[in-house]
């Protein structure tokens, strides 16, 4: 890290937003973030594998002809799965909270929660 | 025009970024050069299909103006959506530009110090006002504008603006940014065969990209370039000695300058007239014909007047006076220029309008030829607006 001061991050100005819910334009903004970031790993990837193919240590076409075994291409599946999960969590916990867990017995909203926590006799 | 294999053309000011630094500044370009290809493409059939109906069945007559457009299209989900995706596109294309000057920041003004041969000049004036319609808003939303200092001597803005534009115009205004400086030169060879001025000013020069072309030209000339902001000068100043080229940079005003009457052959700018004001421009406009020889011509590149555009076109190319930060783009798009020339003087038989092709023009199929926002380079021409003394 330098020691330089950091130059101005936002520019001076009102910022338009264009969907009628302005958190889709900040989440957009954010996906486009991600998309640089993973766009940047990969030219780099790019730049491992070509030093590598120059230096005879392998080249795209050991890439293209690896050949996992079973184990390995279940353990991708594997990874796979969770990282998905990792994603979508907030879809499925929506339902989860839905469905409720068989142990409970009550329902209650979080209203429902903290009057009763507020409650004195209990 | 697809530039995609084109690089900017290094100089000795450029800042030469790390692996990941150019990989991010190579994302921003591509993203934007996507937004062009596959989003851009889709407003106006959202617009023929389903807002223009909407707006002649709402009505009860086709739209003619851009402000019959702007309500019902800016509701429309896909014009929503390349809207966001654009600015993104900005916001995400100064922060990669940044990258690479903030991390070397005290490396690069070292380096703007060291001239070898000055073959140039750079007058600073630290006296000098910096224009209110220049802070207002930071211009085309570069954080910090033109004139924001972080160090002494600071160069920031400038390397940034540098790097910026060639991502903007994604390549399609040439290694060196030149496009514009060269397309006025060869209109200027096609309708003034043998034209040799001596004497040349750029007003509102940034980096010196519009400039260097006319020293190419005409190296026998004196070249001025003058621009408001500091650390734009100082930068300008720098990269033309890495150029070898010998422009003499002074921070002034254009509304206001310290030279003589009656001393210029030729006075130009490129896309300056937006990024000033009501006020400001008519004193422009006003010292181009005090410091134009009698004989001389100023010409100012821009991007095309409303005027007799269709209403989408012209509603599409208003997005960067609410959305881009340049708020003097509309009104500037919508100006009577044969007044403003003849309230300053100039004959109005010796004003124009015109387009001249863009001199890295090269698929003309290819291109859209269409000014649109976030295609800065994309048109295939540029609108020049001028007038002889």
């Amino acid at each position: 890290m330098s020691d330089n001061p950091s130059l101005p991050r936002k520019a001076k100005g009102e910022r338009p937003f264009f969907f009628d819910d302005p958190d889709v334009d900040k989440l957009l903004a954010m996906l486009m973030g991600l998309a640089g970031e993973v766009s940047v790993m990969r030219d780099r990837m790019d730049t491992i594998e070509h030093i590598a193919a120059e230096r005879g240590l392998f080249n795209a076409t050991d890439i293209e002809s690896f050949e996992p075994n079973a184990e390995v291409m279940q353990q991708r599946a594997d990874r796979r799965q969770e990282m998905l999960g990792e994603i979508t969590r907030i879809v499925y916990s929506e339902i989860e909270g839905l469905e409720g867990r068989p142990e409970d017995k009550h329902e209650s909203s979080y209203a429902e929660a903290m009057s009763l926590v507020e409650q004195d006799s209990k | 025009m697809d530039m995609t294999g084109l690089e900017q053309g290094a100089h000795g000011m450029l800042p030469e970024p790390t692996h990941d630094e150019l990989a991010r500044q190579q994302f921003a370009r591509s993203f934007k050069e996507h937004i062009v290809a596959k989003i851009h493409p889709g407003v106006r059939v959202a617009y023929d299909k389903r807002v223009q109906p909407e707006i002649t069945k709402t009505t009860g007559k086709a739209p003619v103006l851009r402000t019959d457009v702007e309500p019902f299209m800016t509701k429309d989900p896909h014009y929503q959506m390349w809207s966001s995706l654009l600015r993104t596109s900005q916001e995400i294309m100064w922060s990669a530009a940044q990258k690479p000057v903030e991390r070397d920041l005290d490396g690069l003004i070292e380096c703007s110090k060291k001239n070898t041969s000055a073959k140039g000049s750079l007058t600073l004036d630290p006296t000098l006002d910096f224009p209110r319609y220049l802070t207002a808003v930071d211009i085309h939303c570069q954080p910090g504008g033109y004139h924001t200092e972080v160090m002494s001597d600071d160069v920031a803005p400038g390397a940034v603006y540098d790097r910026a534009v060639f991502i903007y115009a994604m390549g399609q205004m040439g290694p060196d940014n030149s496009d514009i400086g060269r397309s006025i030169i060869e209109w200027l060879e096609e309708k003034r065969p043998g034209f040799e001025p001596a004497k040349i000013l750029d007003m509102g020069c940034a980096v010196g990209h519009s400039t260097v072309p006319y020293t190419e030209r005409w190296p026998q000339a004196e070249m001025q370039a003058i621009d408001v902001a500091s650390p734009m000068v100082r930068y300008a100043h720098a990269r033309a000695e890495s150029m070898g080229k010998t422009i003499h940079y002074s921070q002034q005003n254009a509304e206001g300058t310290n030279f003589e009457d009656n001393s210029f052959d030729l006075i130009v700018s490129h896309i300056l007239l937006h990024e000033t004001s009501q006020k400001a421009i008519k004193n422009i406009i006003a010292e181009c014909h005090r410091l134009l020889k009698p004989g001389g011509i100023m010409v100012h590149a821009e991007t095309p007047p409303y005027a007799g555009m269709d209403a989408f076109d012209a509603f599409m190319l208003d997005w960067d006076t609410i959305n881009n930060n340049e708020p003097f783009w509309r009104r500037s798009h919508e100006l009577d220029l044969k007044k403003l020339a003849t309230d300053s003087g100039f004959d109005p038989e010796k004003e124009f309008e015109e387009m001249a092709s863009s001199a890295f023009q090269v698929a003309k199929a290819k291109r859209s030829n269409k000014f649109q926002g976030g295609d800065f380079g994309g048109g295939g021409f540029w609108f020049l607006y001028g007038a002889e003394k």
